[in-house]
C-alpha cells in the first residue's frame, strides 16, 4: 500500500527525498518561481505580437536523464505547451545524445512528431550541469511568428503536408559553449520570415534560459544536488498523488463518448470522429481512443503529444484542478493511441498545424464521457474553436504587415459549473493566454476592431448560465489575403451538463466593400438578421437565403475559399459558440434572470422561452425598472415542467 | 489499438502468481499493448480488469510513430 506523502515521517520522508521536507517543499517553490520568473523576462522583452500579445510560451524544469526527465516544474501559461514538453525534452535529448551535451548548450527542436505542438513553437532546451554532472534542463518553448512554409504565418487548415507546413528542425545545436552556432541561425533565417522580429527574441529567450539555469545553480550552492534532485522527485510525486486520490474518488466503470470536427481543408465530404473509451478502476484510469478516423489530409491533425496534453487538461479541469500540471499528473493515466488517426497523424502526410482545433473535441470528449460520473461537478464545454485569422498584405510604401490570431474570434466563453456562470471572454480550456489589446492591434495594422461583444442568447441556458459567444469585427484598411479557421460550427462545443442547455452556434461571415463599406457610409454593420444577406459566409450552419444562422441549415465550409483575397475596407466578423450551461435552467433565480436581461446576456425573449421566466420593462431604456411577473413566471415553469 | 494475448507462462516469467495476485483471474484477463504515460512509451501487460500492470518495458521513444528519416544511414 502506498504511504501518502503527509504520513511520512520525517526519517522517511529524508530518506525518500535526499532533503527535510521543509527543503524540499521550498526547493519545489523555487523552482516554481524560476519558471515564472522566465516568462517574465520574455514577456517583457519580446516583440513579436504572439509572444508580446498572446503569452504563446511556456517554461519548463526537467530532471536528468538518470530520472528519465520528469518535469517538475511549469510556468502559469500556455497549458498545450505544457503536456507536450516532457516529452518533448527527453525525445529531444536522447535524439541529441546527453552524451553529447555540455555546459554553455542550447539545442532546439520544432518537430511535432518529436516534440509535439507544430513547427512554429520551437522548443529551447538548456542543459544545467552542477560541476561536469548533469543535472536538470530548463526549456522555453516559444512560438516564432513565421516558420516558413506556403503560408505566412502559418495558421491554416489547408496545408497538405510537412512540406508544406514550414521548416522542421531536428534535434539541433543552437548554442555551444555559450556562443551562437551561425549554421543554426542560418537554417532558421533561410526559411522563416519576419526574422527581424525572431532574432532579438531568440535573443531573449537564450537570455531567460541563462537566468533559468543561474538561479537553479544558486539554489544547488546552497542546498546541494541530492536535496535538489529529490524536490524534483518530490513535485511530480506530489501531482500524481493528487491525480491518484481525486481519480479514487470517481466511480469505477467505462465511460465512453465521440465528438468530431467539421472538415479538413481539401473538402467537407470526410467525417472525422474521436472515439474514447475510458475504463476506470480504482486509482488508475485508461484512455483508448481506437476507432478514431484516419488522419486527415490537411493541417488540421494534431499529433500523440497534443492529445495527451488535451487528455491530461481534461482531467485538471475536471477532478485536480489545485495541483501543478507536472509530468506526474500521468502516472495512474495511461492512454492507449494508434498512430495515423487525425489526433495521432505521421509524417509527411499527416501535417499537424491547427491541432488544438482536433484535440479541443478530445477535451471535450473526456467532458462528455465523464459527465454522469461526474454528477454536479460536471463542467459545461467552452467555445471549442480558436477560429484563427491569419492575414497579410502590403503597406502603400511597401512594408509586408501580417496579423495572427488576432482578429479572429479567438476569444471567447467557457462551460458554466457548479460554482456559478461561466466566463464569457478567455481563451479554450486548453489554453491560458492573454487577449491582444486592441490599441496593439491597430497601431501596427492596417486594420481597425469595430466590435468586439457579447451576443445576447448565445451561452447555454443554466442553473448557472454559460457563457455568451463573443462577436468580433475587423475592417482591413488595405488589401490583403486571409486564412480564416472556425473549424467547430456543425454542433455545439459549449456541452450543457448536469440538465444545463448547450450553448450557440457560431458563425463566420466577410462583408466585402463592394457590398457595404463601412468607411463610406460611416457606420458599423448591424448585428439583426437582415444584415447578412449582404454578407458572404465563410463558415458555419446558415440559412441558405437569409445566411443567417440555422443549426438546420446548410453547412459552409471554412476552405471552399482557401485563401480569401480583399479589397480595402473588407470586414471579417466572427461569432464563437457560446458556452455550456449547468444545472436546469428552470432552477435558476428569476432574479438572476432579470439581471443577465438587464446586461443583454439574455433577451426578454430568451428568458421566457429558456429559462421560464417572464419579465416585464425595455432593458435598453430602463434597465434599472426591470421586473420579473412572478405570477406568470410560476405558470410558465410549470408549463415547462409538465412537457 | 490490437492487445495480445498474454499465457498463463508469461505471466509466471513476469512473477505473477494468479491465485496470490489476481484472485479469480486468468491469463485471458490480461492484455499486452503500447501506452503513453509518465515516462514516455511503454509496452504494458495489464490486468484489464483492474487496469493493474504486472509489467512496463520502455517502449519506442516516439511510440508508433515512423519519422521519414527512419533508417537513415548516414555512415
Amino acid at each position: 500500500m502506498t504511504v501518502s506523502l503527509k504520513d511520512l515521517d520525517d526519517g522517511q520522508f529524508t530518506e525518500r527525498y535526499g532533503a527535510d521536507r521543509f527543503t524540499a517543499t521550498v526547493l519545489a517553490s523555487r523552482m516554481r518561481y524560476i519558471v515564472q520568473h522566465m516568462c517574465t523576462g520574455l514577456l517583457n522583452n519580446a516583440f513579436s505580437l504572439i509572444l508580446r500579445d498572446w503569452y504563446d510560451f511556456a517554461a519548463t524544469i526537467s530532471g536528468p536523464p538518470e530520472q528519465n526527465y520528469p518535469m517538475s516544474s511549469v510556468s502559469n501559461s500556455l497549458a498545450m505547451f505544457l503536456g507536450t514538453m516532457s516529452e518533448a525534452v527527453r525525445n529531444t535529448v536522447e535524439e541529441y545524445g546527453p552524451e553529447n551535451l555540455r555546459p554553455g548548450d542550447v539545442v532546439i527542436c520544432n518537430d511535432p512528431y518529436r516534440a509535439g505542438n507544430h513547427v512554429n513553437d520551437i522548443c529551447f532546451i538548456r542543459p544545467v550541469f552542477a560541476g561536469d554532472r548533469l543535472i536538470s534542463f530548463v526549456t522555453l518553448r516559444a512560438h516564432q511568428l513565421d516558420m516558413g512554409g506556403v503560408v505566412p504565418a502559418g495558421f491554416s487548415g489547408t496545408k497538405r503536408n510537412v512540406y508544406e507546413n514550414g521548416l522542421v528542425i531536428a534535434p539541433t545545436l543552437l548554442y555551444r559553449d555559450n556562443k551562437p552556432i551561425k549554421s543554426a541561425f542560418n537554417l532558421i533565417f533561410d526559411n522563416a520570415r519576419y526574422c527581424a522580429l525572431l532574432l532579438p527574441d531568440i535573443k531573449t529567450i537564450y537570455a531567460n534560459l541563462l537566468l533559468g539555469e543561474q538561479l537553479i545553480l544558486e539554489s544547488v550552492e546552497r542546498y546541494g544536488v541530492e536535496a535538489y534532485l529529490g524536490a524534483i522527485r518530490y513535485s511530480t510525486d506530489v501531482s500524481a498523488e493528487a491525480m491518484r486520490t481525486a481519480l479514487a474518488e470517481l466511480p469505477d466503470g467505462v465511460y465512453e463518448a465521440e465528438e468530431g470536427i467539421d472538415c479538413d481543408g481539401i473538402d467537407d465530404t470526410v467525417d472525422y470522429r474521436i472515439k474514447v473509451k475510458i475504463t476506470k478502476s480504482g486509482p488508475r484510469m485508461e484512455l483508448d481512443f481506437s476507432g478514431t478516423s484516419p488522419q486527415a489530409r490537411t493541417s488540421i491533425n494534431a499529433g500523440i503529444l497534443d492529445t495527451k496534453t488535451a487528455v491530461g487538461v481534461a482531467l485538471k479541469f475536471l477532478i485536480d484542478p489545485a495541483t501543478p500540471f507536472t509530468s506526474g499528473a500521468y502516472r495512474d493515466i495511461d492512454i492507449v493511441l494508434p498512430a495515423g488517426t487525425f489526433i495521432s497523424a505521421t509524417p509527411p502526410d499527416g501535417a499537424v498545424f491547427l491541432y488544438w482545433e482536433s484535440t479541443g473535441p478530445v477535451l471535450l470528449a473526456v467532458f462528455r464521457a465523464l459527465e454522469k460520473a461526474l454528477g454536479r461537478k460536471a463542467v459545461g464545454g467552452d467555445y471549442g474553436s480558436l477560429n484563427i485569422h491569419n492575414a497579410n498584405g502590403v503597406l502603400e510604401d511597401g512594408t509586408p504587415w501580417v496579423t495572427t490570431a488576432q482578429c479572429g474570434g479567438e476569444h471567447g466563453p467557457w462551460g458554466a459549473t457548479e460554482a456559478g456562470d461561466a466566463d464569457s471572454y478567455s481563451v479554450v480550456y486548453q489554453a491560458n493566454n492573454l487577449d491582444p489589446a486592441t490599441e496593439a492591434i491597430e497601431s501596427e495594422l492596417p486594420a481597425v476592431v469595430l466590435r468586439k461583444e457579447y451576443t445576447p442568447d448565445s451561452g447555454g441556458a443554466g442553473t448557472n448560465r454559460g457563457g455568451a459567444a463573443v462577436l468580433k469585427d475587423t475592417l482591413y484598411l488595405t488589401a490583403a489575403e486571409h486564412w480564416s479557421s472556425p473549424l467547430h460550427t456543425k454542433s455545439p462545443s459549449g456541452l450543457g451538463v448536469y440538465g444545463g442547455k448547450s450553448g450557440g452556434l457560431g458563425a463566420t461571415w466577410v462583408f466585402h466593400a463592394d457590398r457595404g463599406d463601412v468607411v463610406r457610409r460611416k457606420e458599423l454593420i448591424g448585428t439583426t438578421d437582415e444584415v447578412y444577406a449582404e454578407a458572404t459566409p465563410v463558415a458555419g450552419m446558415l440559412n441558405p437565403d437569409t445566411k443567417c444562422i440555422d443549426p438546420d441549415g446548410k453547412y459552409f465550409y471554412f476552405a471552399s475559399t482557401p485563401v480569401w483575397h480583399t479589397k480595402p475596407h473588407a470586414v471579417f466578423r466572427y461569432l464563437t459558440n457560446g458556452g455550456g450551461g449547468w444545472g436546469d435552467p428552470t432552477e435558476r433565480d428569476p432574479e438572476r434572470v432579470k439581471k443577465d436581461v438587464r446586461d443583454e446576456y439574455v433577451t426578454i425573449e430568451g428568458a421566457y422561452r429558456d429559462y421560464g421566466v417572464v419579465i416585464t420593462g425595455d432593458p435598453l431604456t430602463d434597465p434599472e425598472g426591470l421586473q420579473v411577473d412572478e405570477a406568470a413566471t410560476r405558470k410558465r415553469r410549470a408549463e415547462m415542467a409538465a412537457r | 489499438m490490437p492487445r495480445e494475448e498474454v499465457s498463463q507462462e508469461d505471466l509466471h516469467a513476469l512473477g505473477v502468481d494468479l491465485a496470490r495476485d489476481f484472485p479469480g483471474s486468468t491469463a485471458a484477463d490480461f492484455r499486452r499493448y503500447p501506452v503513453l504515460s509518465e515516462g514516455g512509451w511503454f509496452i504494458a501487460v495489464k490486468h484489464q480488469r483492474t487496469l493493474e500492470s504486472v509489467a512496463r518495458e520502455p517502449g519506442p521513444l516516439l511510440g508508433p510513430i515512423i519519422l521519414a528519416s527512419d533508417g537513415l544511414d548516414v555512415n
